[in-house]
């Protein structure tokens, strides 16, 4: 769980619709029946719930396929190593109450104890593909609540902290690049349409992230009254369509301004396969365009995988995790960019 | 400032319009005192201040939030108010009078739909049986018969414990 090697089973392969859709999520917030919230729980009680879901993941198998890390090994170092491989939310990270983490291998589960809620589970699937993230996230959800007993409510639904969370718990989110849309100024008209049938756009780790490398996620608002089925329908739905606009700015793009276009997507490998110093964020740039020009067929020597790899791991902490040192900012940016030439450069 | 019309003493200041029997009105300014001995209604409340009258309220609310205790964990609804979280589940029973428009306002809907606990499942069939229950014992009380009356009083006390609502 602390190798920056493989990357996620969620980012190695280019799932359905995966020129535009990086990735499918499915978060679901849940609390144990007879322990106050996260933040009324006193330490004791924190540790109840994590020693509890710990066993219940144990009797369930689980700990056979990930691993479980207590509070004391969750520092502020690997916190960020986390969030970066989107395993844990920024407030998680934040947190100063006693947490707990289950990771499954391929990292495509995880599960967050003691966050705002008792439980958030989260699973992650690559492209437009609810059906996996869903199966994956109840499977543990189920076999949890059988050892551990929910609250709920028959009126409310699963009760959570926070009221904006009730009801089915769920969050269902696609996180899309969407550099067409930026590029032919169309992103506007999308990010209101969304916005108008009750999603919500952000950036990429979620809540209050900004939006980086045309990246965007996508997610439901509301939890209550609507069925799991039907919030992913409608996910679904504007995802699609998304993906639909997007394809089409590529081709008025690639038909009207290919000399551009080509030379933005040239150029910019050109730097990442040439460049002596590289900050993170301008790796994750021009990453970002390669992966424009990928998918666009322009680029054709790199797959979409390898780009979302990459894009992983010259983030400071997974970088200094897979160069197993820790560097001061100055000595890796030049790290990074070896990495990357080393890596482009065959 | 102009003097009251009916004294000439004291400062006007209350405006009052008169309708006279042949439909023409005439204004005149009084003073408070004046006003109220003629009875002209309502100068009590067009004295008070209204920024006055709204903080009053507010620390009424805010008095009653305070007071206003989940009996699980001890949270105030003042207290929720502050933080945007609740302190456990047993808050949403407690608060459930200020907190249902809340959530609806949040989500726009106020019944859950969709996925339920095992212990859900139960509760759900039990609160059908309180609704066949209530049914029943009001069948039975226009029918008269109170020892079954009685009875299904018993069993619909239980069930309604159960299902916790």
């Amino acid at each position: 769980m602390r190798a920056a090697e493989p990357v996620g089973g969620w980012l190695s392969v280019a799932g359905p619709d995966g020129d535009v859709v990086v990735s499918s999520r499915v978060r679901l917030a849940r609390n144990l029946a007879d322990v106050p919230f996260t933040t009324k729980a006193k330490p004791a009680e924190q540790t109840r719930v994590i020693e509890g879901t710990r066993s219940a993941l144990e009797e369930g198998g689980f700990l056979e396929d990930g691993g479980f890390v207590d509070d004391e090994q969750l520092t502020d170092e690997y916190g960020r190593f986390l969030l970066e491989r989107h395993l844990v939310s920024p407030d998680f990270v934040e947190n100063k109450v006693k947490r707990g983490l289950y990771v499954n291998k391929d990292e495509t589960v995880s599960l967050m104890v003691n966050e705002e809620d008792h439980l958030r589970i989260q699973a992650l699937a690559a492209g437009l593909d609810f059906a996996s993230a869903l199966g994956r996230a109840f499977g543990i959800d189920e076999k949890l609540e059988s050892q551990l007993g929910y609250a709920f409510s028959p009126q409310f639904g699963f009760l959570t902290a926070c009221p904006t969370n009730v009801g089915t718990g769920m969050r269902a989110s696609v996180l899309v690049h969407m550099p067409g849309l930026v590029l032919t100024k169309e992103i506007e008209k999308v990010l209101r349409g969304a916005a108008h049938i009750g999603l919500m756009v952000r950036g990429l780790h979620g809540e209050g992230s900004e939006t980086r490398g045309n990246f965007f996620q996508i997610s439901n608002q509301k939890t209550l009254g609507q069925s799991e089925s039907e919030i992913l329908e409608t996910v679904t739905e504007i995802a699609r369509q998304v993906v639909e606009y997007e394809r089409k700015a590529r081709e008025y793009l690639v038909e009207n301004l290919r000399a551009e276009v080509e030379d933005k997507a040239f150029r910019s490998l050109a730097v990442l396969r040439s460049a002596r110093i590289l900050t993170s964020n301008e790796a994750v740039n021009l990453l970002a365009t390669v992966r424009f020009g990928v998918s666009l067929g322009i680029i054709n020597e790199i797959s979409l995988p390898e780009v979302s790899r990459l894009m992983l791991l010259v983030r400071p902490a997974n970088l200094q995790v897979l160069l197993g040192e820790n560097l001061k900012p100055p000595e890796r940016d030049e790290r990074r960019a070896t990495f990357v030439r080393e890596s482009l450069v065959k | 400032m102009k003097k009251c019309d009916s004294c000439g003493e004291k400062p006007a200041t209350i405006k009052v319009r008169q309708v006279n029997k042949d439909g023409t009105s005439t204004e005149v300014e009084v003073c408070t005192d004046c006003a109220r001995e003629k009875g002209i209604s309502g100068v009590e409340t067009i004295k008070i201040d209204i920024t006055k009258v709204l903080d009053e309220i507010r620390s009424k609310v805010d008095e009653e939030d305070k007071k206003l205790i989940c009996d699980g964990c001890g949270m105030s609804f003042a207290e929720f108010k502050r933080l945007g979280r609740l302190g456990c589940s047993a808050c949403y029973t407690s608060f459930a009078e200020r907190l249902e428009p809340i959530v609806r306002r949040i989500q726009g809907a106020g019944q859950h739909v969709g996925k339920t606990t095992k212990s859900g499942r139960k509760q759900a069939r039990e609160r059908m049986s309180v609704q066949r229950l209530r049914e029943d014992l009001k069948t039975a009380i226009q029918d008269e018969d109170y020892e079954k009356a009685a009875e299904l009083r018993d069993q619909l006390n239980r069930a309604e414990k159960n299902a916790g609502s």
